[in-house]
């Protein structure tokens, strides 16, 4: 299981990922693409923090760390709503019940990494490090002029 | 019967959901104020008791003293950026208690507690496009 990388630069904003999770999921989405004015469009999910702050909050175990995945189980749910508080990022959501990002779990790549259009999502390390080796290669070579 | 510790109670739900006889309700005036209301229940189940977090509820013996109705009421603590009321006093108190205080800063050293999740999640999008808008220069 690996994690999810964002390549905010090649996001175009289509929202794919947010139907895709969706439709996997029975109608609860955990991604959230958000555009900030005119300028860029971000899609927002479970970091999977190392330290997650959601599994320190919640007292029922069911959210845990589970290798670099932060696991969820729907069973062990009393829908208190305070990992929904204790996210930094917002992305752990409660309806009733908590929901958030799995990775797709038992899948090897997750639905949204299939289906973005423009390869903003990526659950291989390697291109990750690739793409930001690019960029600091180019910002270096053009000495930061603009 | 149960027995609620009003002042324990943190305004959460986890009972309301919980409880299979639905003798718990709760209401919630979006982004103001929520209730929680306890029916007297005559039923030897202690569900609830097991899940709250606050440990607010215990089984008692049966009572005729007791009110028919317990509630509860809470005002929603407005997002400090976007002013709407998005949790109990209470609960975020439980938050800064249990996440370690390196982990309630985020990189730029706001306090995110008090701010509302959606509200968190703009703030991360508009960090993360600044850093964009940036590289785009190369």
């Amino acid at each position: 299981m690996m994690r999810v990388y964002v390549d905010i630069n090649r996001c175009i904003g289509c929202r794919s990922c947010e139907v895709a999770c969706k439709r996997v999921h029975g109608g609860k989405g955990h991604v959230n693409v958000h555009i900030t004015e005119d300028r860029a469009s971000v899609p927002l999910f479970c970091h999977h923090c190392e330290e997650a702050a959601c599994t320190m909050a919640c007292y029922s175990g069911a959210l845990a760390k589970d290798g670099e995945r932060t696991s969820f189980s729907l069973d062990k749910c009393t829908g208190c709503g305070l990992c929904r508080l204790a996210c930094p990022f917002g992305v752990v959501w409660t309806d009733k019940l908590a929901h958030k990002c799995d990775l797709c779990a038992p899948n090897e790549t997750p639905t949204c990494v299939l289906t973005c259009p423009a390869e903003a999502l990526s659950n291989d390390y390697e291109v990750a490090l690739k793409r930001a080796r690019a960029r600091a290669g180019r910002a270096t070579i053009l000495g930061g002029k603009r | 019967m149960i027995q609620v510790d009003t002042n324990k109670c943190l305004g959460c739900f986890a009972c309301s959901n919980i409880c299979p006889n639905q003798f718990i309700t709760r209401e919630e005036e979006e982004g103001k104020r929520r209730t929680v209301r306890w029916a007297k229940c005559k039923e030897e189940c202690d569900i609830c008791v097991e899940f709250c977090p606050a440990k607010a509820l215990a089984l008692v013996p049966y009572s005729e003293r007791t009110p028919e109705m317990i509630e509860v009421s809470f005002d929603l603590v407005p997002c400090e950026v976007c002013g709407k009321g998005f949790a109990t006093e209470q609960l975020l108190k439980r938050i800064r208690e249990t996440i370690p205080a390196n982990l309630q800063k985020d990189s730029a050293g706001r306090s995110w507690v008090g701010i509302c999740p959606f509200c968190r999640r703009e703030l991360e999008a508009e960090t993360a496009s600044k850093q964009i808008v940036q590289s785009r220069r190369f």
